[in-house]
């Protein structure tokens, strides 16, 4: 630990603090919060996926008694900017307004809001508004989107909304030189989204008496939210206050609900400055919040030695963004944080491709657009290793990045990691060479089992100027938090944090970092989370998302910590008569104090606290710089990337999971079963274990989820299938197998404790289990080409021989 | 989802019988699966009420109808767009009659889409549910056509 540090708390299994209060019910939801004349908004919604929006009708709404407003298009149009573009032309073109004005994109967005007395009355009266349509033709496929034969954005004139290559090494000499060339025709990553307990909501109150809009919000990053609000509302940042308290799970899906934001507001005002809530719906949630990327990955090719090391790799992704960028074209740069993934390969093409389609605009979700690039790394592998006949264990092997900190083709540097150890820990905690004769004696008698193995990282702490790599004009760069820690009056020691925590435990990890600092118990220490960007510190990057608290935002409350410990010591000094170096931290009779070492004199945090805060005529006049009420902004220590190569360093830490599963396909029925599955977790220094057990279980739920049940399915008129639970079938405790969690600590050297973010886990089940089912079904000549696998896929596969057929598929040139 | 459907029958009336039944509102319109009521606009625009349920959610159908292609005594054909339960459904139905031996061969074909809330709300159940419709239609005309 650093200067003055002590550890004793970082590292315990301390149960969370904010335990008792969520499980016993006694959480603060945006949903709980009431206020005085709170009125209630309800959306009317597209049918269609593509239409022009040939009128509205709300008359029959607004007479119905207990309705006070409506809201179009039509009408926030003119008074209103549309929402800031992340992406350059042709994508910076889009115009993307909160309510479809003049044309609607995607089945479910909305149209209209009608605001009434009662969440009933809004219902009823959302029923009442009469929309007129005129079809277009929809487009549900990115590539079939690039073609433009029905644009969505006219204003953009094209559905492309960004292209870009990233090529490193010498990619076509290392091809020329390879004993082996792999090419795959067509690998997908499918469509699927996060289902938190708590759906969006919404509290909005345009107050006309000093024009300044209070939220109240589940929103998982306001400091990005109030820059677009901003904007589109046309008024100043500093009017905007956004509060957050208890979120039930975001998982960074909520980053994307300032349009629902906005339309509240724009009713607050035209209400009279009533506050505003929305609820939002299952359904509503599924069809129109935000989904994942999905993702093609066109004319793979792969080089390798004649000992299976992958020298190069060469291939075109498309990304489908649905119908509006709004947070990309960001997730067209973030892949490349781990461009080789774990494996040293040095030479890389990869032409990235955005479009939009008439589909739910996507949202960076858990793993977000690294998972998708983790996969389609983790599918090579696995169809290289065996069509080379290689074990996929000994691939891995063949190919790990070995020493760190290890610098990618492009810039990044991967701080630490042991990928070999990490398997080695997996395969003892399965018995890998148990299931691998059990697998043998299976096969015999016509069972189809797989072993597979997925390496993933999760990289955390966001260098923002990969935003320039997508946008030489993006205003961003770098990476910081902001956190305050104070003695209040009575002596308590108060820490606040520009985090929204969603259940990853922040309370006690704050309370952890400054226990160590000050040398008292967490539980004397008070951490107020929740966001408050008018009383809170915060900075621009302010929120909770891309596996970074453990990183900025812990590194943050140190740095406060430190502050406060420095002037504490600084002011004991001069009330124990004694050298700042002689004054020690601890507790006594009473409470937390500061000791003399030389003379056993001293003075409790409420003796201090009220020196400064209420007694202050006793301090002398070189003092008064002493507040006991300390802010510090940490920051990354990011360059801009360079553009025009498209290289730097875009993260700061590299936790990494290895996962391994084994997966049965019942006979009959074509089920995939999981009977084995162990994860095992890196993320360098580990502030409090079971909350990090806690979020690779969570991870690996989520992953196992996305793998086996869970797709967002669109027909071919842009129809979204799977709009409630029953159809799209969210993972549960009874679905999961049994987890054998396993851990390594390989400290970061780019954070102050060693730790690293981590939470999204990477989509480590996804590859694992794609990789299972291709290893049980190999011999008959499948290889797996979708990161989503049911029985009916599987079947078409087996049986329907309609997809997956590895001669199809892939291509080997053997050279040797 | 587009669901298409076709098929033929035959029947033992002259191809201008059978036409001047297909493209009569008041005759044809009531043999619709669930028919509750209609209103005729003009000659080739009627509006047809239809009650429409698919396991929990219930609710009545307004669509418009509209004769677009009429071709004495060959081939009569109906376009229709209506609101149902929070979405909207296209039609298109069409017959081409040729004469037989001893009465008429009708030919029907067509396609229905359809968009919103109930698609996806019960996709899984439209498909079944229209062709059990569909067929309803169909003994309905062959019946009326007897």
């Amino acid at each position: 630990m650093g200067s003055g540090t002590t550890k004793n708390w970082v590292g315990k299994a301390l149960p969370r603090k904010e335990e008792d209060r969520l499980l016993r019910g006694r959480g603060k939801f945006a949903d709980d919060v009431k206020m005085r004349e709170m009125l209630y908004l309800r959306f009317v919604r597209s049918p269609y996926a593509h239409a022009r929006v040939v009128s509205v009708d709300t008359s029959a709404a607004e007479a119905l008694t207990g309705v006070v407003c409506t809201l179009t298009g039509k009408e926030i149009e003119p008074i209103t900017q549309p929402f800031i573009e992340i992406a350059p032309e042709p994508g910076g073109k889009i115009r993307d307004y909160p309510l479809a004005v003049g044309k609607v994109r995607y089945q479910g967005e909305p149209v209209a809001a009608v605001v009434a007395e009662s969440p009933g009355l809004a219902d009823d009266a959302a029923e009442l508004i009469q929309v007129e349509y005129d079809p277009l033709e929809p487009v549900v496929d990115a590539e079939q989107a690039l073609k433009d034969e029905s644009v969505l954005h006219e204003s953009a004139g094209t559905n492309k909304v960004w292209n870009g290559v990233f090529e490193y090494g010498e990619v076509e000499r290392a091809f020329g030189e390879a004993a082996y060339v792999v090419e795959i025709d067509r690998m997908h990553f499918h469509r699927f989204s996060s289902t938190p307990l708590e759906n969006n909501v919404v509290i909005a109150q345009w107050d006309a008496k000093d024009d300044h809009i209070y939220y109240f919000c589940n929103n998982s990053f306001p400091s990005f939210a109030i820059q677009f609000l901003a904007a589109h509302l046309n008024i100043h940042i500093d009017k905007i206050r956004v509060q957050t308290a208890d979120i039930g799970g975001s998982f960074g899906i909520k980053i994307t609900n300032y349009p629902q934001m906005a339309v509240c507001a724009l009713a607050s005002k035209k209400a009279g400055g009533r506050p505003i809530k929305w609820v939002e719906t299952r359904s509503e949630h599924m069809t129109s919040s935000a989904h994942g990327n999905e993702r093609t990955f066109r004319d793979t090719r792969v080089a390798m030695d004649k000992d299976g090391v992958i020298t190069a790799i060469s291939s075109r992704h498309i990304d489908d963004c649905g119908a509006y960028p709004r947070y990309e074209p960001l997730g067209c740069v973030i892949w490349s944080q781990v461009v080789p993934g774990v494996y040293r390969v040095k030479n890389l093409r990869i032409d990235f491709t955005q479009a939009v389609t008439n589909k739910c605009p996507v949202g960076p979700n858990r793993g977000y657009s690294r998972m998708q690039h983790l996969w389609f790394l983790e599918r090579v592998v696995d169809i290289c290793a065996h069509e080379l006949g290689i074990p996929a264990d000994e691939m891995r092997l063949r190919n790990y990045i070995k020493e760190f900190p290890y610098t990618t083709p492009n810039g990044c540097v991967y701080d630490s990691g042991n990928y070999p150890k990490m398997l080695e820990i997996a395969k003892k905690l399965i018995d890998w060479d148990g299931w691998k004769k059990e697998q043998d004696e299976g096969r015999k008698q016509g069972r189809r089992i797989g072993i597979g193995i997925g390496t993933t990282l999760d990289s955390g702490t966001n260098n923002f100027g990969q935003s320039q790599i997508v946008n030489p004009n993006a205003p961003f760069s770098g990476n910081s938090q902001g956190a305050n820690c104070k003695l209040d009056i009575y002596g308590e020691v108060v820490v606040a944090v520009g985090s929204c925590p969603q259940g990853q435990g922040h309370e006690t990890t704050a309370a952890q970092v400054v226990g160590d600092v000050l040398n008292i118990s967490p539980d004397l220490i008070s951490v107020r989370t929740g966001f408050d960007t008018e009383r809170n510190v915060h900075t621009g990057f302010s929120g909770t998302y891309a596996s970074q608290f453990a990183v900025s935002g812990l590194s943050a409350v140190h740095g406060a910590a430190q502050k406060l410990k420095a002037e504490m010591k600084r002011l004991a000094a001069f009330v124990l008569e004694t050298e700042q170096d002689d004054i020690e931290f601890g507790s006594g009779g009473q409470g937390p104090e500061l000791r003399a070492k030389s003379t056993g004199k001293s003075i409790n945090y409420w003796g201090l606290a009220n020196i400064v805060n209420v007694n202050s005529a006793v301090l002398p006049v070189e003092m008064h710089d002493i507040t006991l009420n300390c802010r510090y902004i940490w920051r990354a220590p990011f360059k801009v990337p360079d553009k025009q190569k498209k290289y730097g360093n875009l993260t700061l830490t590299y936790a990494a999971q290895l996962h391994v599963a084994v997966v049965e396909i019942e006979r009959d029925t074509f089920i995939p079963r999981i009977l084995d599955y162990a994860a095992v977790d890196d993320c360098g220094t580990v502030i409090n274990p079971p909350i990090v057990e806690g979020q690779v279980y969570g991870a690996t739920a989520h992953g196992i989820g996305a793998a086996l049940m869970e797709n967002c399915v669109y027909d071919a008129v842009g129809n979204m299938l799977t709009s409630t639970f029953s159809d799209y079938t969210p993972i549960t405790a009874v679905n999961m197998p049994t987890v054998k969690y396993g851990h390594l600590e390989t400290p970061s050297p780019h954070s102050y404790s060693g730790a690293k973010g981590m939470g999204e886990g990477g989509a480590a089940p996804i590859h694992t289990i794609s990789a299972a089912l291709q290893d049980a079904l190999f011999g008959e000549g499948i290889v797996i080409g979708d990161s989503f696998n049911n029985a009916d896929s599987l079947f078409r596969a087996i049986v329907g021989k309609e997809i997956y057929q590895a001669e199809q598929m892939v291509k080997v040139q053997r050279r040797v | 989802m587009a669901i298409k459907f076709s098929g033929e029958f035959e029947v033992a009336k002259t191809p201008e019988e059978v036409y001047d039944f297909l493209t009569d509102p008041q005759k044809f319109a009531p043999l619709l699966p669930d028919y509750v009521g209609m209103t005729v606009q003009d000659a080739t625009h009627f509006m047809v009420k239809v009650n429409v349920g698919i396991s929990y959610i219930k609710g009545a159908a307004d669509v418009k109808m509209e004769l677009a292609q009429a071709e004495r005594p060959t081939r009569a054909q109906y376009k229709g767009q209506g609101t149902v339960a929070g979405g909207y459904a296209s039609i298109l139905a069409g017959f081409d009659l040729s004469p037989t031996g001893n009465g008429t061969k009708v030919n029907w074909h067509g396609e229905s889409q359809i968009f919103g809330r109930l698609m996806s709300m019960a996709g899984g159940l439209v498909d079944p549910l229209a062709k059990k419709n569909i067929k309803k239609l169909i003994d309905g005309l062959q019946g009326a056509l007897s």
